[in-house]
């Protein structure tokens, strides 16, 4: 899976491609609007991340090029504006998603992963690992090809495992991707727990491996 | 006091010892003046008199003649060339009181016969003069007193309007509607100089206010960067095996302090931008699917504390707000009920289409007046996980879009209410 990772600053690109690389993608980078256009009407990727404030441009019209260019691609805009007219005019000009920096790591590869499962395989496609399959289209998951039943959040926290496995994911990344902005209110962790314990549980039931570690407090471990 | 009513007394109290001075000028002038038509009279009835006497009285060589107005005695005292004459008062039996009287006495010599001659006319006028005076002073008075009210009404209406309208435009001032206020030019001096300065006042606030929110605005964007690098870096940290236990925790607290900075920044931003109605009302989200949503999205939380939940809902309530700020009140408000509810505690939801409350139990005493919507003002120690923004935001939803936000508390029920106008 190809990803081109459009941010102007240094640090953050780099993470995101640490990060991404260390999932399995192949990362191409680049720092501003001209570099991101040459790139884009050069090469094909499956997925984009792009900020939209950029040296010598917008992201946004990145977007536009892609579109223009009939792009496959998946696109994620992730801006340092939290203003809704950008939310939904990147939307509108056919982003797929919109994340607010400060982001977690592991939430953009979560939802890299969703946009990529959606556009590559319009949806018809099965997440494996190891004996566990997931398919998505359905909703449904197996454990050695027994169908176990999963709650909703449930399902959501073991997709967002498996995009991020064996990364360490912090609870309040997990909370987060349950949640979304209400998050706040939560008052504290602790519910996680119970969803990441029935979750267990349930794999546990059906034969599979124990995949989730607890790392010191800090949060989970998938495989 | 009003500027206008001081001044009227002011003006009042001035006027009166005048008018009374002039009282008493006029009433001497007017006492003095009778008082030398009265002689004058008097000199021309002795002349009178004394044309008579000098013809009339030849057959009767002593006679005494004695009435309150004419006098006439015969005397030993020698002739006298110039009469005298003198106030008296007497008593009068008609009006069994004491009158003032002018008199005219001289000694006369009538046929080689001397005589006492004495003249008198009352002066009773006197007492109606002071009557009149005091009247017509009295009457010149009220009529300046109702000349003097009628037209500082009229002032106050006219002259004073310019002050009045701009004093208005004070009163109603507002921060963030500063570049819409200005103070008109007049035709007085005085006012001009006040809305100059006014004016002048107005812009540099506005300035500084448009500088300042500005500036909260651009910090608050520029800062998103740096929180997201420095995150993405304590999360890449948070992936390296080698680090000890203690090391983790420090990581993972400075991460968990990272977001809260990042979540305080992205609420002050939705505090500014709900000021400056930055969303509109283009849509009547239905706020029962909402209430519903975060139902869902709580379940969890509700199950863990064990709470019993009431609804009273009308099946839809479209609410004429943005359904970012809906599910922001929504979110805030129910996420209070729960957080600030004890263990078996109860939560009540009420919708109909114009109000929106929840109450719920908790063991937080009432929330004083004075602190409730206030920034960063957290209600209790013992919860974390709060920026104490919650509800100041949802108070800048309702001010800023004419929703009423109430609060009150009964036998450990807190309730939040929102209304709309209608």
């Amino acid at each position: 899976m190809k990803v081109l990772i459009i941010e102007d600053e240094p640090a953050l690109r780099a993470s995101i491609q640490q990060y991404l690389e260390h999932q399995g993608y192949i990362c191409e980078l680049a720092a501003d609007f001209k570099q991101a256009m040459d790139k884009v009407n050069e090469f094909e990727y499956d997925c984009i991340v792009a900020d939209i404030g950029l040296p010598l441009g917008s992201g946004l019209d990145v977007v536009k090029e892609l579109k223009l260019l009939e792009s496959k691609a998946g696109i994620i805009i992730i801006s340092a504006k939290d203003s809704l007219e950008d939310k939904l005019s990147g939307l509108e000009l056919g982003a797929d998603d919109y994340l607010t920096k400060p982001f977690h790591l592991s939430e953009l590869t979560a939802r890299i992963n969703a946009i990529l499962r959606r556009k590559n395989f319009d949806g018809n496609t099965t997440i494996i690992f190891f004996e566990i399959t997931v398919k998505p289209a359905s909703k449904t998951v197996l454990v050695h090809d027994k169908s176990i039943t999963l709650t909703g959040k449930e399902y959501q926290l073991l997709l967002y495992f498996i995009a991020n496995q064996h990364r360490v994911v912090t609870k309040s990344a997990l909370a987060g991707h349950l949640w979304g902005d209400a998050y706040d209110q939560a008052g504290s962790y602790d519910f996680i727990y119970t969803h990441i314990k029935n979750l267990r549980k349930k794999m546990l039931e059906a034969g599979g491996e124990d995949y989730i570690k607890t790392v010191y407090g800090t949060g989970y471990r998938f495989g | 006091m009003k500027l206008l009513t001081k001044t009227t007394v002011y003006f009042l109290l001035i006027m009166l010892p005048i008018f009374a001075g002039g009282a008493f000028y006029l009433f001497g002038k007017f006492s003095k003046e009778i008082k030398h038509e009265t002689d004058e009279e008097l000199v021309n009835d002795k002349l009178q008199w004394l044309r008579y006497l000098d013809t009339a009285g030849i057959n009767s060589p002593i006679f005494t003649l004695s009435t309150l107005e004419f006098n006439l005695t015969p005397t030993d005292l020698p002739v006298q060339s110039r009469h005298k004459l003198s106030g008296v008062t007497l008593y009068q039996e008609t009006e069994d009181s004491e009158s003032p009287f002018r008199q005219l006495s001289q000694v006369i010599s009538i046929h080689g016969k001397n005589y006492q001659m004495v003249l008198r006319k009352s002066m009773i006028e006197k007492d109606d003069l002071i009557k009149n005076v005091i009247q017509v002073m009295l009457f010149a008075f009220s009529g300046l007193l109702f000349f003097v009210l009628l037209s500082n009404w009229f002032i106050s209406k006219k002259i004073w309007k310019p002050f009045y309208s701009s004093l208005d435009k004070i009163q109603r001032l507002q921060l963030n509607k500063l570049e819409a206020v200005t103070f008109e030019h007049t035709d007085t001096h005085e006012f001009n100089q006040l809305n100059a300065a006014l004016n002048n006042m107005t812009n540099r606030v506005h300035t500084d206010y448009t500088n300042m929110k500005e500036l909260t605005e651009d910090a608050a964007h520029e800062m998103q960067t740096p929180l997201a690098i420095a995150q993405s870096k304590l999360e890449l940290l948070l992936q390296d095996d080698t680090l000890s236990e203690e090391q983790l925790k420090a990581i993972l607290l400075s991460y968990d302090e990272l977001q809260r900075l990042s979540r305080l920044n992205h609420n002050l931003l939705l505090l500014a931008k709900i000021e400056n109605q930055q969303y509109p009302v283009t849509e009547q989200p239905d706020l029962h699917t909402m209430v519903e949503k975060y139902l869902l999205l709580f379940e969890e939380l509700i199950r863990e504390k064990q709470l019993t939940i009431q609804k009273e809902m009308v099946d839809t309530a479209p609410w004429p707000l943005h359904p970012a700020l809906t599910d922001i009140m929504v979110s805030n408000l129910l996420g209070n009920a729960i957080k600030y509810n004890y263990l078996h505690g109860t939560i009540n939801i009420r919708l109909t289409t114009n109000s929106f409350s929840i109450s719920n139990t908790s063991q937080i005493h009432e929330i004083p007046a004075d602190m409730l919507f206030q920034r960063f003002k957290k209600q209790s120690n013992g919860y974390t996980n709060s920026n104490g923004l919650g509800l100041a935001i949802i108070k800048k939803i309702a001010d800023s879009y004419q929703l009423t936000l109430t609060y009150g508390y009964e036998n450990g029920w807190h309730t939040f209410t929102m209304n709309t106008g209608l």
